[in-house]
């Protein structure tokens, strides 16, 4: 999890193992009030126990459960990480960050996101001028974008045009989470993301030197081309041999949504012929007997697509012969993927 | 100036430094001055006696400038010679030296310490020995460790058998619970990293289907649509060729109407334009426009003549009728009046016509040939006939 590039570095004075932590239940509450706590020491000792205190899903439940009883005189711990996210000192911002990325990967801690209104300050720090904390903002909303209500809510706060404009700046890391977070967001809504000229960057990023990012740049392509919009944009950006290209990579991620985002663009009469014409099709055809079996099933969908056109047809039935041995792939969905592709292939007016 | 110049230089040679003061002799040799000595320090000033730039002894018996400043060519050709020859000569040497085989593609030599320790070759002086006996050099003392002096009384205390608390037995249940928590703590956290993998994977996983499936949804609707598009051209075209054959067969229709309407069309047009006069025999034209006028003009000037003949003849035969009824009534007058006279009298005055007739004719010669030969043969006859003759040749020449 934890890369070189990005790397945490903590006030040499500090040891968390010297916070006193209260015993059992008694423990978040103290540590609430330390949050609050106007000496910086004090909350610094406090972030880092509850950050080490939270990974225990009980612990985020207790959490919570505290803030549902508030005592009159101090603020919940959602409320009181939300106040820390814009502390100056670079600890407390940094740990503030990496516990609501704790809480995030938890339901309740995601409701508690978005009832409290967390994600416009958090996106704040995407401007920090430290890396890790930036790097902790982006895992958080990350984490939160993974369910639909999370995504919801980050398209809601008008944070995709932002993520787009991180996207063609920030350190590759950090790229890595902001492709995942689009990635959920697309799911909701791409209009915004097209006309803050996502495809552009994504296109641009498939020449990334990184095939993590190679792969996630292919597979939020295949995303926003769902819909007709995107689809005519991918051609537009000239997506489409960049993505066939890749379909010769290393590594099976790439190959898998590079195929998957083909597979959405030939859906239109433009994205076949313009697929056909870059000699796309002998590339695909080599990959049908890939070992993924998400290449085999996304490739085969691309052969069913691309079929559909007179020309693609006349080609595909040379290699009809190796198609039909697919039929009877182990994984159903390759097999059931490969029935279809034949039959369009061999279908005739 | 120039004589004492070395010839290459060009300019005056000047030196100017800083002022600077005497460099105190220390008393102690420093341990750390050895290294500090071998870096450049600020230039000695040395003994000018011995300095090379400057020029010692009698300048009159050094060689000068030519006055002309310009070499001789044949020195500058033995020197340059000289310099190539070294060159050569340096160059063979090189080359008559045993080296060592050429690097492999894409190496090259380096010098290398052959030696079992390597050491850094820092620097390399060219050294001589010198040797040179001096006085006894002491080294400085290194400066002894300060310690203060001590104040206060000693004290001492006993320690008896179990005072002191057992390391390795005392640690174990706080090594015990440092270990446990840091385990306890690193356990949860991979738990949790391993969830979010298997969530992933899962996501994964099923996001292969959906999208699969996604895409062939996609894919029908387009074809669908496809078809769709598909089944309404061929609608439109169907549409479009009926329309079109409708069209043409009333365009045939209405051909076959137009052709049998218009099929007596051009014999009337013809029949009608003849009748209006469009088509005529240009001879003919010509006869009725031109010669008849003509025609007639002619007849018309001759008769104004014969008239005019007629009338003169009239006029004379009043005035003969005249002259003879005033003779015969001056005749009467003496005696009654004889009837045969008169008959001899008309008698006279057809004779006299009779004798006027050649008269005429000689007047008629401006008349065209054709006609006057018809009506000289008429000429002869009396004056009511020719005139009901001249009548029907302007008729027959109508009827031409």
């Amino acid at each position: 999890m934890a890369l070189t590039v990005i790397s945490a570095k903590y006030p040499p004075h500090i040891d968390p193992t010297k916070t006193p932590l209260a015993y059992g239940s008694r423990a978040l509450p103290r540590l609430k009030r330390e949050l609050n706590d106007s000496t910086l020491l004090v909350r610094q000792r406090a972030v880092m126990a509850l950050c080490d205190h939270l990974h225990d899903p009980e612990h985020i439940a207790e959490a919570f459960r505290v803030d549902m009883e508030p005592s009159e005189d101090d603020i919940g711990i959602a409320a009181s990480l939300k106040k820390l996210l814009s502390d100056p000192d670079i600890t407390v911002r940094q740990k503030s960050t990496e516990c609501l990325f704790i809480i995030a990967g938890h339901a309740i801690g995601r409701s508690a996101f978005l009832d409290h209104g967390i994600i416009p300050v958090i996106s704040k720090l995407f401007d920090d001028k430290e890396d890790i904390a930036r790097k902790n903002s982006h895992m958080a909303i990350e984490m939160l974008s993974e369910t639909p209500q999370g995504a919801e809510g980050i398209v809601t706060a008008e944070l995709v045009p932002i993520l787009v404009r991180k996207l063609k700046e920030e350190v590759d890391e950090i790229k890595e989470l902001i492709l995942d977070t689009l990635h959920f967001c697309l799911r909701v809504d791409t209009d915004k993301a097209l006309k803050s000229g996502a495809m552009e960057v994504f296109t641009e990023l498939l020449q990334h030197s990184s095939p993590v990012i190679r792969a996630k740049a292919a597979r939020d392509i295949m995303d926003l081309s769902v819909i007709l919009e995107g689809k005519d944009k991918a051609v537009e950006v000239e997506a489409i041999p960049a993505l066939i290209s890749l379909l010769k990579d290393e590594s099976p991620d790439v190959r898998a949504n590079a195929a998957g985002a083909l597979m959405t663009i030939t859906i239109t009469t433009r994205g076949k012929y313009t697929a056909i014409k870059s000699d796309g099709i002998q590339p695909l055809v080599d990959l049908v007997d890939d070992p993924t079996s998400e290449v085999r099933a996304y490739v085969l969908k691309v052969l069913t697509c691309l079929s559909e056109a007179p020309e693609g047809r006349q080609i595909l039935l040379n290699h009809v012969d190796k198609i039909k041995q697919r039929t009877k792939d182990s994984i159903p969905a390759v097999a059931r993927a490969a029935e279809i592709a034949v039959k369009v292939i061999e279908w005739k007016p | 100036m120039a004589a004492v110049l070395p010839p290459k230089s060009t300019g005056t040679y000047t030196f100017a430094s800083q002022p600077r003061a005497v460099q105190q002799r220390k008393k102690y040799r420093d341990p750390l001055a050895p290294q500090q000595q071998q870096q450049p320090q600020a230039p000695q000033y040395g003994n000018i006696m011995y300095d090379r730039r400057i020029v010692r002894g009698n300048t009159y018996a050094q060689h000068t400038l030519p006055a002309h400043a310009q070499p001789d060519p044949i020195e500058i050709q033995r020197t340059q010679e000289n310099r190539r020859r070294a060159i050569a000569r340096k160059r063979a040497k090189e080359q008559l030296r045993p080296r060592s085989p050429e690097p492999v593609e894409g190496r090259k030599h380096m010098d290398v310490q052959t030696e079992l320790y390597l050491e850094e070759l820092s620097d390399r002086v060219e050294e001589a020995d010198v040797e040179i006996q001096t006085d006894a050099f002491l080294d400085r003392p290194p400066s002894p460790l300060f310690i203060p002096a001590k104040t206060g009384k000693d004290e001492t205390t006993q320690i008896l058998e179990g005072d002191l608390f057992h390391f390795d037995v005392e640690v174990k249940p706080i090594l015990e619970v440092l270990v446990g928590k840091t385990v306890e703590q690193s356990l949860l956290e991979v738990m949790e990293e391993e969830e979010l993998a298997n969530l992933r994977s899962q996501q994964r996983a099923f996001e292969e289907l959906r999208n699969a499936e996604l895409v062939e949804q996609q894919r029908l609707e387009e074809q669908e649509r496809r078809h769709r598009e598909e089944k309404e051209r061929r609608m439109k075209q169907q549409r479009e060729v009926l329309r079109k054959e409708k069209e043409t067969a009333e365009k045939i229709a209405a051909r076959a109407f137009a052709q049998s309407y218009l099929a007596d069309l051009v014999p009337t047009v013809f029949g009608t334009l003849s009748d209006n006069g469009y088509f005529y025999d240009p001879v003919e034209r010509d006869i009725e426009q031109g010669f008849m006028p003509w025609l007639m003009e002619s007849v018309t000037e001759q008769l104004k003549k014969s008239e005019l003949g007629r009338l003169v003849l009239d006029g004379l035969l009043r005035e003969v009728a005249k002259t003879r009824r005033e003779l015969f009534d001056k005749l009467d007058v003496a005696k009654t009046p004889d009837p045969t006279v008169a008959t001899s009298l008309t008698k006279e005055s057809s004779t006299v016509e009779k004798k006027e007739m050649p008269q005429i004719s000689i007047e008629q010669q401006g008349a065209p040939a054709t006609t006057t030969e018809g009506e000289e043969g008429d000429k002869g006859d009396q004056e009511p006939e020719a005139e009901t003759e001249e009548q029907a040749d302007e008729e027959g020449g109508g009827d031409e």
